[in-house]
């Protein structure tokens, strides 16, 4: 079904192309250097050529004046199209506004702007936070649990445990899961996490079955701690599929990762603007008005994988990791994905 | 009494370092009651010793840029840099343990020279070149692996940090108490021999024997307190963890420095007064690039301990390691404005910033009211600090 949408998606691009001018999408990132925004990009520029749309870029540099005439000038390079990944969700509205006067769509990528027919692609934050628990009480349904959560200024670090609360809301409930210890952590920071972790081992006697932490590197953190004491192997989650995480989770010192693929992220946004700019609606997406400002927008959260011991080929599949690093360290008559 | 008094006050008993002490012993004593006897558990001593090691070794450093009127705040930064260069030339290069952490000894002191030469030749405040020094290597940390975490797996490394294999044992610990409490023993008749070479009245023999048995009484209990905690399904105790002997070595070997030798006599003529000491003929260049140099040195092996206790280096390995860093040396009783600063203070300083810290994650208290408590104990101690001073300028 989806397929078949997707292939209509692509005829109907194609028609476009032919009959009119060439589509040309036009991106804007806010701060380009950021390692993470190439992997999109490759994924963007891939689905666009698949369709014959045309791809240009702009890169703001981290500033949010420069992100609106980056925008002014997309447009005056013909694009018909819009991907923008916001500096700042207000400071950008301007040139939004703009976009629709000229009635060219704009999608807002990953980060969250409220502007009415935007159409809004992202990972589902709250969505990870699910994930996490749920790996964790897959395999530890009973027993004390301990909470690391990223630092208090951020918002995600709430929609996460909001996730997290619930998925475990039954089970504390019921009294199988207590939870003996719950820390933010300052700047998400692994050492700062391998503190808060250690504390929480002797307040409680060592007796902690598993942990709750919000991401790969504070949950590094926590490994070390548990190793220190010799209770490596209770489960531990995380999320970001960092390569050293990944490793663990082929080691079984840590349970699970969750995993964004930014390339699924790119890909969806790239396939929304070509249906976008062939004038239809977006496939999937459903209205949403969860943000701040209550504003109704098309939005498609993508769901994140939760990698485990048993779907390790996943990110080896997707080329994300190579094999030696996913591997190190690790007996390969026990994974099969290390053989 | 009178006599009693007068001889205690000669005694130049450093009444700083007992009153942090006693300090440091109420904050224990209070956050031991509202834990119900957690806090002054061996486990929980054992954490708060390991988990000031990193911070500790460099405030000792820290004392003596502070003193000469520098101040360093790349020094968390710096040792991000060098912490996730050592892993990264372990992990992703597979160099052995001791070829990364030689080449990251040489990147930190290439980096020292760099800002040592600015302060010292060019005359940039430290303050600024330092400054830029936290941002710039900050940023650094993060190109040398583009971001990525790079674990640790040498067995023999990961023992620098402490960590499981990471005690020295019981035997050793008891060795090393015992050395310590004969060095403490051989230096006090020493002095005493000396005083009365030179004439110079002693103290009364009773005085002389408690001030070395109180350090001796402190130093064999710390080892009994780190051979009595054994981590659970572990055959035998833990003993001294070797990050906080690496710890304990460098805060010696500084205190020899600035006590036994002529660069430390520099140092604190130079924070006493920059013009005199360079007028009566101090090399104050060649000795502020020592003190970079030094810097380095002591950055590397807080680097090491830092990525072996955590098993990775990751780029945001000390972040905010300065702001603890200087805090712990204030704390310990060295003025900003330079010229008076001790290595026991950064130590005291640093054990009780730690201690408030743990013990509060112990009582559950919340990260926001716990950094409002260790900011406030910071400017408790610096008002402390201008009060004793006033006092001991009137009163001695």
């Amino acid at each position: 079904m989806n397929f078949k949408r997707q292939l209509t998606a692509v005829a109907l691009a194609i028609a476009a192309t032919s009959s009119f001018a060439q589509l040309v999408v036009g991106v804007s990132y806010d701060a380009f250097q950021e390692e993470r925004w190439k992997t999109d990009e490759a994924a963007i520029k891939a689905e666009l050529g698949k369709s014959g749309a045309k791809y240009i870029m702009s890169d703001a540099g981290a500033s949010t004046e420069k992100q609106l005439s980056d925008i002014d000038g997309l447009i005056a390079k013909g694009a018909k199209v819009l991907i923008i990944l916001g500096r700042d969700k207000d400071a950008i509205l301007p040139a939004v506004k703009k976009a629709a006067q000229l009635k060219i769509p704009v999608i807002a990528y990953d980060r969250l702007f409220e502007a009415p027919g935007v159409t809004y692609i992202t990972f589902d934050n709250k969505e990870v936070g699910r994930m996490t628990a749920r790996a964790i009480l897959a395999v530890k349904p009973k027993g004390n649990y301990a909470i690391i959560k990223g630092d208090p200024g951020d918002a995600n670090a709430n929609f996460l445990r909001e996730g997290q609360g619930e998925v475990l809301a039954d089970a504390i409930k019921k009294g199988d899961v207590k939870i003996v210890g719950e820390e933010f952590t300052s700047g998400w920071n692994p050492q700062n996490a391998q503190k808060n972790m250690e504390q929480i081992l002797t307040k409680n006697g060592n007796k902690v079955d598993a942990v709750v932490a919000q991401n790969d590197g504070m949950a590094g953190g926590v490994v070390a701690a548990l190793t220190a004491k010799g209770l490596q192997g209770i489960p531990v989650s995380g999320q970001d599929g960092d390569h050293a995480a990944l490793n663990r989770v082929a080691l079984g010192t840590q349970t699970v990762s969750v995993w964004k693929n930014s390339a699924d992220l790119g890909t969806a946004a790239a396939k929304a603007a070509v249906e976008l700019g062939a004038g239809k609606a977006v496939t999937g997406a459903a209205d949403w008005a969860g943000g701040e400002k209550k504003v109704t927008l098309k939005s498609i959260f993508l769901k994140p994988i939760p990698v485990t011991a048993s779907n390790l080929d996943v990110v080896l599949k997707a080329g994300y990791i190579k094999k030696d690093a996913l591997c190190k360290g690790v007996d390969a008559a026990k994974v099969a994905v290390c053989k | 009494m009178n006599n009693a008094f007068q001889s205690i006050k000669r005694a130049q008993v450093d009444w700083r370092m007992v009153l942090m002490s006693a300090v440091l012993v109420v904050i224990a004593l209070v956050f031991n009651i509202l834990s119900e006897g957690i806090f002054m558990s061996s486990e929980n001593l054992y954490n708060i010793a390991q988990q000031t090691a990193v911070v500790g070794i460099l405030a000792t450093v820290m004392v003596l840029i502070i003193v000469t009127r520098h101040i360093d705040l790349s020094v968390g930064s710096v040792m991000g840099f060098v912490g996730v260069l050592i892993a990264y030339l372990m992990y992703t290069s597979n160099w052995s343990w001791q070829a990364a952490s030689l080449t990251g000894l040489g990147v930190a002191i290439a980096v020292s020279m760099y800002q040592g030469a600015l302060v010292a030749f060019f005359r940039v405040p430290a303050f600024v070149v330092t400054l830029g020094g936290l941002m710039s290597f900050r940023g650094a940390a993060y190109l040398v692996a583009d971001g990525k975490t790079q674990p640790i797996s040498d067995p023999f490394f990961l023992k620098l940090g402490g960590g499981y294999n990471g005690g020295i044992g019981t035997t050793a610990s008891w060795v090393i108490g015992a050395i310590l409490c004969a060095g403490l023993a051989v230096a006090m008749l020493n002095k005493r021999r000396a005083k009365k070479n030179y004439g110079v009245p002693t103290n009364p023999i009773a005085l002389d024997i408690g001030i070395v048995l109180i350090p001796m009484v402190i130093v064999l209990g710390f080892v009994a307190v780190m051979n009595s905690y054994q981590i659970l399904n572990k055959p035998e105790a833990q003993g001294i963890p070797i990050p906080v002997l690496i710890w304990g070595a460098v805060a010696l070997f500084m205190s020899f420095l600035v006590h036994r030798t002529r660069f430390g006599r520099y140092i604190f003529a130079m924070g006493g007064n920059p013009d005199a000491a360079e007028l009566v003929g101090i090399p104050v260049r060649r000795v502020t690039m020592l003190l970079f140099l030094l810097l380095a040195v002591l950055t590397t092996i807080a680097a090491i301990v830092a990525i072996s206790r955590l098993n990775a280096g990751t780029n945001s390995l000390g972040n905010n390691a300065e702001l603890l860093v200087i805090a712990a040396t204030v704390i310990g009783g060295t003025a900003l404005a330079g010229g008076s600063g001790t290595i026991i203070g950064s130590v005291l300083g640093a054990l009780i910033m730690q201690c408030i810290d743990s013990g509060m994650l112990l009582l559950d208290v919340s990260i926001g009211t716990r950094y409002i408590v260790i900011g406030q104990v910071l400017i408790a101690a610096v008002v402390f600090d201008v009060a004793y001073r006033k006092w001991t300028g009137e009163a001695l």
